[in-house]
């Protein structure tokens, strides 16, 4: 299904955001998914669909100050 | 010497220096210069993930397994809403319910927005965040940062990254004498005895990450940076002398000098 993720589409099987997680390699990585404006924890992945067109944001922390 | 702890929130601090994690030549370096600092506080931003990339570029790799208080900024936001977004991400981390808001408008200086550094302040504290305001050099927005329920007011020596010291210490002065939070200053700073001032200023801790990381051995000046801050608090607490326009002889006995 096509998603939009971190700003661009992107072609992914998935029903789930625990399954978009999964699919680009991320399982395990201390990243944070918000799904259509609304912030996940990791413990909502697997309880929140992914729809055709869903904007998805992928974060992490990186070096700041 | 009793211990000279201070607080945020509920959390009990020794050391007085936070520390950003941005900018190092490598982690290793990183490490070294963060282990050098004694720092109990690191600072982070929020990014997208680089989908392209098969590294694993985050950076919490390199500190888990340490008992650090992560402290994520806003960093990139121009409104309130769009740090009041970052944060809610950051936290959703399960890593840390401290924020540090941080809102430029204006891309060459980065100074921060005041007015929409006061909203999201609002709604952060409202949600539960322990919020640690980026802020001007203003002694009134960092009261009305404080009365808006910020745990610790940041202000600015100078505008992030320049080094160029503590341009209002006037300013930054009353801040102190007004606040009843703590008060850290937050970027501009260069060298050591920039950070010695401002603890002689009475602040309770400083943020730095650029001098720091830039400095051609940053595990050393990390090292430099933890030593100015004991120097400038003990010369704080031990109270400085009056300034006098006028020689005044220290060896004293005038009425028994060698005629």
């Amino acid at each position: 299904m096509e998603l939009i993720i971190n700003g661009s589409e992107r072609e992914l099987e998935a029903e789930t955001i625990a399954d978009v997680i999964e699919r680009l390699g991320l399982s395990g990585k201390p990243v944070v998914a918000e799904a259509d404006g609304v912030v996940l924890t990791s413990e909502q992945w697997s309880g929140t669909k992914v729809a055709p067109g869903m904007k998805i944001e992928l974060v992490h922390f990186v070096g700041g100050g | 010497m009793k211990q000279d702890t201070w607080r945020i929130g509920d959390r009990v601090l020794t050391s007085r220096f936070f520390i950003g994690t941005g900018l190092f030549p490598n982690p290793y370096v990183q490490m070294e210069a963060i282990a050098a600092s004694e720092a109990e506080v690191l600072t982070f931003a929020i990014r997208r993930v680089n989908l392209e990339s098969a590294e694993d570029d985050s950076i919490l790799q390199h500190v888990q397994g340490n008992d650090y208080i992560f402290l994520p900024n806003t960093s990139g936001a121009r409104t309130a809403e769009e740090a009041v977004r970052i944060a809610r991400l950051a936290r959703a981390s399960g890593l840390s319910d401290w924020v540090k808001v941080e809102i430029s408008a204006n891309e060459r200086t980065l100074l921060p927005d005041p007015i929409e550094t006061l909203k999201a302040t609002e709604t952060l504290v409202k949600e539960g965040f322990t919020v640690l305001p980026y802020i001007s050099d203003d002694p009134i927005i960092c009261k009305r940062l404080e009365e808006a329920g910020a745990a610790a007011i940041m202000p600015g020596a100078a505008p992030i990254g320049t080094g160029l010291g503590i341009l209002n210490p006037y300013n930054i002065g009353l801040i102190v004498e007004e606040a009843t939070v703590p008060v850290i200053v937050d970027a501009g700073l260069g060298t050591a005895s920039d950070v010695t001032r401002a603890m002689e200023l009475g602040v309770s801790g400083v943020l730095m990450n650029t001098p720091v990381a830039k400095a051609k051995d940053p595990v050393m000046m990390a090292e430099a940076m933890k030593r100015a801050i004991d120097a400038g608090r003990l010369a704080y607490l031990s109270g400085r002398m009056a300034k006098r326009r006028y020689a005044s002889a220290s060896s004293g006995y005038e009425q028994f000098k060698i005629q």
